[in-house]
Protein backbone atom coordinates (compact mmCIF):
# COMPACT_ATOMS: atom_id res chain seq x y z
CA UNK A 1 0.00 0.00 0.00
CA UNK A 2 0.87 3.19 -0.99
CA UNK A 3 0.66 6.36 1.76
CA UNK A 4 -1.69 8.54 -0.08
CA UNK A 5 -0.07 12.08 0.78
CA UNK A 6 1.58 14.18 -2.12
CA UNK A 7 5.02 12.78 -2.26
CA UNK A 8 8.19 14.34 -4.40
CA UNK A 9 9.96 12.06 -6.57
CA UNK A 10 13.55 11.17 -6.51
CA UNK A 11 13.69 14.15 -9.04
CA UNK A 12 12.29 16.61 -7.03
CA UNK A 13 13.65 15.56 -3.78
CA UNK A 14 17.67 15.20 -4.97
CA UNK A 15 17.74 17.93 -7.15
CA UNK A 16 19.02 20.96 -4.63
CA UNK A 17 20.87 17.99 -2.61
CA UNK A 18 22.44 16.69 -6.19
CA UNK A 19 23.24 20.44 -7.19
CA UNK A 20 25.17 21.50 -3.40
CA UNK A 21 27.03 18.11 -4.14
CA UNK A 22 27.87 18.66 -7.31
CA UNK A 23 28.83 22.74 -6.84
CA UNK A 24 30.48 21.83 -3.71
CA UNK A 25 32.75 18.76 -5.67
CA UNK A 26 33.53 21.70 -8.05
CA UNK A 27 34.68 23.89 -5.57
CA UNK A 28 36.85 21.57 -3.77
CA UNK A 29 38.58 20.40 -7.16
CA UNK A 30 38.94 23.58 -9.07
CA UNK A 31 41.37 25.35 -6.62
CA UNK A 32 43.27 22.23 -6.29
CA UNK A 33 43.67 21.31 -9.97
CA UNK A 34 43.53 24.60 -11.53
CA UNK A 35 46.29 27.05 -11.70
CA UNK A 36 45.50 29.43 -9.32
CA UNK A 37 43.58 32.62 -10.71
CA UNK A 38 40.09 32.20 -12.20
CA UNK A 39 39.93 28.86 -10.58
CA UNK A 40 40.58 29.87 -7.13
CA UNK A 41 37.87 32.42 -7.26
CA UNK A 42 35.22 29.87 -9.09
CA UNK A 43 36.39 27.68 -6.04
CA UNK A 44 35.27 30.21 -3.40
CA UNK A 45 31.85 30.80 -5.57
CA UNK A 46 30.73 27.50 -5.59
CA UNK A 47 31.68 26.78 -2.08
CA UNK A 48 29.92 29.70 -0.90
CA UNK A 49 26.86 29.08 -2.35
CA UNK A 50 25.84 26.24 -0.17
CA UNK A 51 25.98 28.25 2.66
CA UNK A 52 24.02 30.91 1.23
CA UNK A 53 21.54 28.10 0.86
CA UNK A 54 21.82 27.12 4.07
CA UNK A 55 21.22 30.98 5.02
CA UNK A 56 18.32 31.91 3.13
CA UNK A 57 16.83 28.75 4.28
CA UNK A 58 17.06 29.51 7.62
CA UNK A 59 16.14 32.45 7.20
CA UNK A 60 12.74 31.95 4.75
CA UNK A 61 10.72 29.17 6.93
CA UNK A 62 7.65 27.59 6.10
CA UNK A 63 4.62 29.27 6.73
CA UNK A 64 3.05 28.48 9.72
CA UNK A 65 -0.82 27.10 8.51
CA UNK A 66 0.61 25.53 5.67
CA UNK A 67 2.68 23.45 8.32
CA UNK A 68 0.25 23.09 10.74
CA UNK A 69 -2.51 21.24 8.41
CA UNK A 70 0.64 18.76 6.61
CA UNK A 71 1.17 17.19 10.12
CA UNK A 72 -2.32 17.14 11.14
CA UNK A 73 -2.42 15.42 8.00
CA UNK A 74 -0.42 12.99 8.33
CA UNK A 75 -1.21 12.25 12.24
CA UNK A 76 -4.87 11.43 11.34
CA UNK A 77 -3.44 9.23 8.52
CA UNK A 78 -5.75 10.87 6.30
CA UNK A 79 -3.13 13.13 4.12
CA UNK A 80 -4.39 15.14 1.19
CA UNK B 1 11.55 1.20 1.20
CA UNK B 2 10.17 -1.01 3.25
CA UNK B 3 9.68 0.02 6.91
CA UNK B 4 11.90 -2.33 8.42
CA UNK B 5 14.63 -1.25 6.31
CA UNK B 6 14.29 2.05 6.52
CA UNK B 7 14.01 1.66 10.66
CA UNK B 8 17.48 -0.72 10.13
CA UNK B 9 19.12 2.15 8.37
CA UNK B 10 17.83 4.39 10.71
CA UNK B 11 19.39 2.55 14.01
CA UNK B 12 22.62 2.37 11.90
CA UNK B 13 22.72 6.44 11.56
CA UNK B 14 21.42 6.79 15.55
CA UNK B 15 24.34 4.74 16.81
CA UNK B 16 26.94 5.38 14.69
CA UNK B 17 26.48 9.24 15.46
CA UNK B 18 26.16 8.72 18.86
CA UNK B 19 29.46 6.61 19.15
CA UNK B 20 31.44 9.36 17.28
CA UNK B 21 29.61 12.61 17.87
CA UNK B 22 31.65 13.58 21.22
CA UNK B 23 34.57 12.79 19.48
CA UNK B 24 33.88 15.01 16.42
CA UNK B 25 32.46 17.36 18.51
CA UNK B 26 36.53 17.60 19.68
CA UNK B 27 37.47 17.35 16.18
CA UNK B 28 35.82 20.11 14.88
CA UNK B 29 36.59 22.32 17.53
CA UNK B 30 40.22 21.78 17.46
CA UNK B 31 40.15 21.79 13.89
CA UNK B 32 39.10 25.26 14.00
CA UNK B 33 42.05 27.01 14.63
CA UNK B 34 44.12 24.28 12.76
CA UNK B 35 42.82 25.76 9.86
CA UNK B 36 44.53 28.73 10.25
CA UNK B 37 47.75 27.01 12.00
CA UNK B 38 49.89 28.80 9.63
CA UNK B 39 48.63 32.50 10.69
CA UNK B 40 48.88 31.35 14.17
CA UNK B 41 51.81 30.48 13.70
CA UNK B 42 53.37 33.22 12.88
CA UNK B 43 51.66 35.12 15.31
CA UNK B 44 52.78 33.52 17.97
CA UNK B 45 56.52 32.93 16.99
CA UNK B 46 58.65 35.31 18.94
CA UNK B 47 62.03 34.18 16.42
CA UNK B 48 64.07 37.27 15.78
CA UNK B 49 62.86 38.88 12.54
CA UNK B 50 64.60 37.57 9.13
CA UNK B 51 67.65 39.88 7.74
CA UNK B 52 66.44 42.62 5.09
CA UNK B 53 67.85 41.14 1.78
CA UNK B 54 66.34 41.04 -1.59
CA UNK B 55 63.92 38.27 -2.86
CA UNK B 56 66.44 37.00 -4.98
CA UNK B 57 69.48 37.41 -2.70
CA UNK B 58 71.35 33.74 -2.81
CA UNK B 59 71.00 31.79 0.52
CA UNK B 60 73.90 30.44 2.27
CA UNK B 61 75.71 27.24 2.06
CA UNK B 62 74.01 24.40 4.16
CA UNK B 63 77.79 23.59 4.83
CA UNK B 64 77.99 26.17 6.83
CA UNK B 65 74.86 26.06 8.11
CA UNK B 66 75.60 22.51 9.72
CA UNK B 67 78.98 23.43 10.34
CA UNK B 68 77.33 26.16 12.47
CA UNK B 69 75.08 23.58 13.52
CA UNK B 70 77.27 21.23 15.45
CA UNK B 71 79.80 23.62 16.93
CA UNK B 72 76.55 25.05 18.93
CA UNK B 73 76.11 21.56 19.80
CA UNK B 74 79.99 19.33 19.74
CA UNK B 75 78.96 15.02 19.87
CA UNK B 76 75.37 15.69 18.54
CA UNK B 77 73.49 14.38 14.86
CA UNK B 78 72.00 16.32 12.53
CA UNK B 79 68.65 14.70 12.07
CA UNK B 80 67.82 16.94 8.69
CA UNK B 81 67.16 20.12 7.05
CA UNK B 82 64.38 22.12 6.19
CA UNK B 83 64.78 24.61 3.53
CA UNK B 84 60.96 26.83 3.52
CA UNK B 85 60.06 27.89 -0.01
CA UNK B 86 58.16 30.50 1.91
CA UNK B 87 60.31 32.55 3.83
CA UNK B 88 63.60 32.44 4.01
CA UNK B 89 64.52 30.61 6.86
CA UNK B 90 66.16 26.51 7.41
CA UNK B 91 65.36 24.78 9.93
CA UNK B 92 67.76 22.00 11.32
CA UNK B 93 66.67 19.58 13.59
CA UNK B 94 69.31 17.83 16.17
CA UNK B 95 69.53 15.30 18.56
CA UNK B 96 71.87 13.98 20.92
CA UNK B 97 72.83 10.63 19.17
CA UNK B 98 70.68 8.52 17.18
CA UNK B 99 70.27 5.75 19.95
CA UNK B 100 69.01 8.40 22.12
CA UNK B 101 66.82 9.68 19.46
CA UNK B 102 65.47 6.17 18.45
CA UNK B 103 65.19 5.73 22.34
CA UNK B 104 62.94 8.78 22.49
CA UNK B 105 62.20 11.33 20.25
CA UNK B 106 61.12 14.37 22.56
CA UNK B 107 64.97 14.29 22.98
CA UNK B 108 65.63 16.23 19.64
CA UNK B 109 65.44 19.82 19.35
CA UNK B 110 65.86 22.17 16.09
CA UNK B 111 67.78 25.25 15.48
CA UNK B 112 66.15 28.17 13.51
CA UNK B 113 68.56 30.32 10.89
CA UNK B 114 68.27 33.03 8.47
CA UNK B 115 68.68 31.88 4.91
CA UNK B 116 70.82 34.41 3.56
CA UNK B 117 72.53 35.13 6.74
CA UNK B 118 72.82 32.35 8.55
CA UNK B 119 72.19 33.58 12.03
CA UNK B 120 70.66 31.54 14.10
CA UNK B 121 66.92 33.56 14.92
CA UNK B 122 65.41 30.74 17.36
CA UNK B 123 66.29 27.61 19.06
CA UNK B 124 64.04 24.99 20.81
CA UNK B 125 64.86 23.30 23.82
CA UNK B 126 64.36 19.52 23.46
CA UNK B 127 60.79 18.35 22.69
CA UNK B 128 60.22 17.13 25.97
CA UNK B 129 60.81 20.10 27.89
CA UNK B 130 59.80 22.74 26.01
CA UNK B 131 56.38 22.31 26.96
CA UNK B 132 53.53 22.12 23.88
CA UNK B 133 52.96 24.76 22.33
CA UNK B 134 48.38 26.38 21.86
CA UNK B 135 48.84 24.49 17.98
CA UNK B 136 50.79 21.07 19.25
CA UNK B 137 47.88 20.73 22.22
CA UNK B 138 45.10 21.14 19.21
CA UNK B 139 47.14 19.27 16.63
CA UNK B 140 47.19 16.31 19.38
CA UNK B 141 43.56 16.49 20.36
CA UNK B 142 42.45 16.83 16.74
CA UNK B 143 44.63 13.68 15.64
CA UNK B 144 45.00 11.20 18.62
CA UNK B 145 44.20 12.77 21.88
CA UNK B 146 47.51 12.82 22.95
CA UNK B 147 47.85 8.46 22.39
CA UNK B 148 50.21 8.36 19.78
CA UNK B 149 49.75 5.89 17.32
CA UNK B 150 47.01 4.13 19.18
CA UNK B 151 44.87 7.45 19.20
CA UNK B 152 45.53 8.02 15.24
CA UNK B 153 44.14 4.44 14.65
CA UNK B 154 41.31 5.78 17.06
CA UNK B 155 40.47 8.87 15.64
CA UNK B 156 40.46 7.13 12.34
CA UNK B 157 37.63 5.07 13.01
CA UNK B 158 35.77 7.57 14.66
CA UNK B 159 36.31 9.12 11.37
CA UNK B 160 35.20 6.00 10.02
CA UNK B 161 31.34 5.97 11.76
CA UNK B 162 31.24 9.41 10.99
CA UNK B 163 31.16 8.29 7.25
CA UNK B 164 28.38 5.65 8.02
CA UNK B 165 26.43 8.54 9.95
CA UNK B 166 26.85 10.57 7.01
CA UNK B 167 26.03 8.05 4.42
CA UNK B 168 23.07 6.76 6.73
CA UNK B 169 21.80 9.91 7.12
CA UNK B 170 21.51 10.01 3.38
CA UNK B 171 19.57 7.14 3.40
CA UNK B 172 17.06 8.19 5.99
CA UNK B 173 16.55 11.44 4.40
CA UNK B 174 14.92 10.83 1.78
CA UNK B 175 11.79 9.41 3.88
CA UNK B 176 11.67 12.23 5.92
CA UNK B 177 11.99 14.59 3.27
CA UNK B 178 9.29 12.85 0.85
CA UNK B 179 6.13 15.23 1.29
CA UNK B 180 8.38 18.67 2.55
CA UNK B 181 10.13 20.89 -0.05
CA UNK B 182 13.75 21.37 0.16
CA UNK B 183 15.03 23.97 2.64
CA UNK B 184 11.68 23.70 4.81
CA UNK B 185 12.23 24.39 8.41
CA UNK B 186 9.22 23.55 10.50
CA UNK B 187 9.22 26.26 13.80
CA UNK B 188 5.15 26.23 14.54
CA UNK B 189 5.11 23.10 16.40
CA UNK B 190 7.91 21.94 18.47
CA UNK B 191 11.68 22.95 19.17
CA UNK B 192 12.27 18.61 18.37
CA UNK B 193 10.75 19.38 15.21
CA UNK B 194 12.57 22.67 14.36
CA UNK B 195 15.75 20.81 15.12
CA UNK B 196 14.76 17.56 13.22
CA UNK B 197 14.46 20.05 9.77
CA UNK B 198 17.52 22.42 10.71
CA UNK B 199 19.40 18.59 11.26
CA UNK B 200 18.12 17.32 7.74
CA UNK B 201 19.15 20.26 6.27
CA UNK B 202 22.53 21.51 7.54
CA UNK B 203 23.42 17.69 6.69
CA UNK B 204 22.36 17.48 3.29
CA UNK B 205 23.81 20.85 2.16
CA UNK B 206 26.93 19.93 3.69
CA UNK B 207 26.79 16.40 2.63
CA UNK B 208 29.92 16.30 -0.10
CA UNK B 209 32.19 18.57 2.26
CA UNK B 210 31.62 16.27 5.28
CA UNK B 211 32.21 13.37 3.04
CA UNK B 212 35.48 14.42 1.84
CA UNK B 213 36.86 16.09 4.80
CA UNK B 214 36.14 12.46 6.61
CA UNK B 215 37.25 10.09 4.42
CA UNK B 216 40.57 12.25 3.56
CA UNK B 217 40.44 12.62 7.58
CA UNK B 218 40.47 8.31 8.06
CA UNK B 219 43.19 8.43 5.21
CA UNK B 220 45.50 10.94 6.98
CA UNK B 221 44.99 8.63 10.38
CA UNK B 222 46.06 5.74 8.44
CA UNK B 223 49.95 7.58 7.70
CA UNK B 224 51.79 6.15 10.17
CA UNK B 225 51.02 2.51 9.31
CA UNK B 226 51.08 3.56 5.43
CA UNK B 227 54.66 5.00 5.99
CA UNK B 228 55.67 2.04 8.00
CA UNK B 229 54.53 -0.27 4.99
CA UNK B 230 56.39 1.20 2.76
CA UNK B 231 59.45 1.52 4.82
CA UNK B 232 59.21 -2.46 5.43
CA UNK B 233 59.14 -3.05 1.49
CA UNK B 234 59.87 -0.75 -1.07
CA UNK B 235 62.35 1.16 1.04
CA UNK B 236 64.12 -2.07 2.70
CA UNK B 237 64.18 -3.54 -1.09
CA UNK B 238 66.36 -0.45 -1.91
CA UNK B 239 68.59 -0.20 1.08
CA UNK B 240 69.09 -4.48 0.97
CA UNK B 241 72.30 -4.31 -1.05
CA UNK B 242 73.98 -2.29 0.97
CA UNK B 243 73.05 -4.47 3.85
CA UNK B 244 76.06 -5.02 6.32
CA UNK B 245 77.91 -2.61 5.15
CA UNK B 246 79.61 -0.50 6.98
CA UNK B 247 77.95 2.76 7.62
CA UNK B 248 79.81 6.23 7.06
CA UNK B 249 81.35 8.02 10.12
CA UNK B 250 80.45 11.96 10.59
CA UNK B 251 83.88 12.55 8.94
CA UNK B 252 83.28 10.98 6.15
CA UNK B 253 79.87 12.89 4.94
CA UNK B 254 80.17 14.59 1.56
CA UNK B 255 78.86 18.28 1.68
CA UNK B 256 74.91 18.25 2.32
CA UNK B 257 74.95 21.28 0.27
CA UNK B 258 76.27 19.44 -2.91
CA UNK B 259 74.08 16.65 -2.50
CA UNK B 260 71.19 19.19 -2.74
CA UNK B 261 72.81 20.45 -6.05
CA UNK B 262 73.16 17.24 -7.53
CA UNK B 263 69.64 16.63 -6.90
CA UNK B 264 68.42 20.19 -8.12
CA UNK B 265 70.57 19.57 -11.29
CA UNK B 266 69.02 16.10 -12.15
CA UNK B 267 65.42 17.45 -11.54
CA UNK B 268 65.17 20.82 -12.84
CA UNK B 269 61.16 20.86 -12.71
CA UNK B 270 61.18 19.65 -9.08
CA UNK B 271 61.85 21.81 -5.82
CA UNK B 272 64.12 20.73 -3.72
CA UNK B 273 63.20 21.64 0.13
CA UNK B 274 64.84 18.64 2.69
CA UNK B 275 67.71 16.99 3.27
CA UNK B 276 67.54 14.02 5.75
CA UNK B 277 70.72 13.20 7.23
CA UNK B 278 72.93 9.48 7.04
CA UNK B 279 71.20 7.14 9.70
CA UNK B 280 68.03 8.94 11.08
CA UNK B 281 65.15 6.77 11.04
CA UNK B 282 63.44 8.39 8.67
CA UNK B 283 66.19 8.23 6.37
CA UNK B 284 69.08 5.68 4.95
CA UNK B 285 72.13 4.99 6.87
CA UNK B 286 74.36 5.14 3.79
CA UNK B 287 72.77 8.34 2.13
CA UNK B 288 71.56 11.86 2.16
CA UNK B 289 67.53 11.81 1.36
CA UNK B 290 66.46 14.69 -0.39
CA UNK B 291 62.92 15.61 -0.59
CA UNK B 292 61.43 16.74 -3.89
CA UNK B 293 58.05 18.14 -5.09
CA UNK B 294 56.29 19.87 -7.82
CA UNK B 295 55.62 23.05 -8.54
CA UNK B 296 51.93 22.97 -9.82
CA UNK B 297 49.30 23.47 -6.63
CA UNK B 298 48.67 19.47 -6.91
CA UNK B 299 52.55 18.52 -7.65
CA UNK B 300 53.53 20.48 -4.94
CA UNK B 301 51.89 18.38 -2.35
CA UNK B 302 53.95 15.13 -4.32
CA UNK B 303 56.79 14.40 -2.53
CA UNK B 304 59.67 12.13 -4.26
CA UNK B 305 62.55 10.67 -2.21
CA UNK B 306 66.07 11.32 -3.64
CA UNK B 307 68.85 8.98 -2.29
CA UNK B 308 72.89 10.81 -2.41
CA UNK B 309 75.11 8.26 -1.74
CA UNK B 310 76.70 10.05 1.38
CA UNK B 311 80.63 9.06 0.79
CA UNK B 312 80.88 10.05 -2.91
CA UNK B 313 77.92 12.32 -3.18
CA UNK B 314 76.96 10.65 -6.10
CA UNK B 315 72.85 10.36 -7.23
CA UNK B 316 71.92 6.67 -6.32
CA UNK B 317 68.11 6.61 -7.15
CA UNK B 318 64.94 8.55 -7.16
CA UNK B 319 62.40 6.63 -5.63
CA UNK B 320 58.78 6.30 -7.16
CA UNK B 321 56.82 6.67 -4.33
CA UNK B 322 53.69 3.87 -3.89
CA UNK B 323 50.09 4.89 -5.10
CA UNK B 324 48.98 4.51 -1.20
CA UNK B 325 51.52 7.27 -0.26
CA UNK B 326 50.27 8.96 -3.34
CA UNK B 327 46.96 8.78 -2.68
CA UNK B 328 47.85 10.26 1.59
CA UNK B 329 49.55 13.02 -0.37
CA UNK B 330 46.59 13.93 -2.34
CA UNK B 331 44.26 13.80 0.43
CA UNK B 332 45.99 15.97 2.99
CA UNK B 333 44.99 19.48 0.97
CA UNK B 334 41.61 17.58 0.94
CA UNK B 335 41.72 17.55 4.88
CA UNK B 336 43.00 20.73 5.75
CA UNK B 337 41.17 23.31 3.26
CA UNK B 338 44.87 25.01 2.52
CA UNK B 339 45.43 24.78 -1.02
CA UNK B 340 43.26 27.88 -1.99
CA UNK B 341 44.11 31.33 -0.12
CA UNK B 342 42.40 33.13 2.77
CA UNK B 343 38.99 32.57 1.32
CA UNK B 344 39.12 28.91 1.52
CA UNK B 345 40.63 28.61 4.17
CA UNK B 346 37.56 30.85 6.18
CA UNK B 347 34.94 28.41 3.67
CA UNK B 348 36.59 25.99 5.52
CA UNK B 349 35.95 27.19 8.88
CA UNK B 350 32.16 28.05 8.34
CA UNK B 351 31.76 24.72 7.27
CA UNK B 352 32.99 23.00 9.91
CA UNK B 353 31.13 25.93 12.43
CA UNK B 354 27.66 24.33 10.56
CA UNK B 355 28.98 20.49 10.80
CA UNK B 356 29.55 21.40 15.05
CA UNK B 357 25.57 22.41 13.81
CA UNK B 358 24.75 19.24 12.54
CA UNK B 359 26.69 17.47 15.50
CA UNK B 360 24.47 19.56 17.80
CA UNK B 361 20.81 19.60 16.70
CA UNK B 362 21.53 15.20 16.05
CA UNK B 363 22.72 14.90 19.63
CA UNK B 364 19.63 17.54 20.52
CA UNK B 365 17.43 15.26 18.33
CA UNK B 366 18.47 12.33 20.68
CA UNK B 367 18.15 13.82 24.26
CA UNK B 368 15.10 15.25 23.77
CA UNK B 369 13.30 11.89 22.60
CA UNK B 370 11.40 11.02 25.55
CA UNK B 371 10.70 14.34 26.95
CA UNK B 372 8.58 15.25 23.93
CA UNK B 373 5.23 14.57 23.66
CA UNK B 374 5.74 14.68 19.50
CA UNK B 375 8.53 12.37 19.38
CA UNK B 376 6.19 9.33 19.90
CA UNK B 377 3.84 11.02 16.99
CA UNK B 378 6.88 11.91 14.96
CA UNK B 379 8.32 8.21 14.85
CA UNK B 380 4.91 7.23 13.55
CA UNK B 381 5.01 9.79 10.73
CA UNK B 382 8.51 8.87 10.24
CA UNK B 383 7.18 5.00 9.17
CA UNK B 384 4.08 6.62 7.32
CA UNK B 385 6.61 8.38 4.98
CA UNK B 386 8.02 5.14 4.51
CA UNK B 387 5.97 2.96 3.20
CA UNK B 388 1.91 1.92 4.23
CA UNK B 389 -0.73 3.69 6.33
CA UNK B 390 0.08 4.81 9.69
CA UNK B 391 -1.81 1.55 11.25
CA UNK B 392 0.32 -0.46 13.43
CA UNK B 393 2.53 -0.03 15.85
CA UNK B 394 6.49 0.16 16.06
Amino acid sequence: MKSSAIRHGPGKLWRWPATLAILTTFGLLSALLGQGGLWWVLSWIALAIPLVVAVVCFQRQQRPVVAAMKITQTLNGSGP
Amino acid sequence: MTRAALRRWFWVHKWASLICTAFLLIICITGLPLIFRDEIGNWLDDSLPYAAAAEDAPAISLDRIAATARRMYPGQVIGNMFIDDDEPKIMVAMAPSWAAYNADRASAHWIKFDAHTGAVLKQSKSFGSDGHSFLDIMLSLHRDLFAGLAGELFMGLMALLFIIAIVSGVVVYAPFMRRLDFGTVRTDRSSRLKWLDLHNLTGIILLAWMLVVGTTGVINELSTPLFGLWQMTDVKALLAPLHGKPVPAESELSSPQAAFDTVKAALPDMTANSVVFPGSPFGSPYHYLVWTKGRQPLTARLFSPVLVDARSGKLVSIVKMPWYLRGLEVSRPLHFGDYGGMPLKIVWALFDLVTIAVLGSGLYLWTSRRTSPLAEAEAELVASHAAGPVAGSR
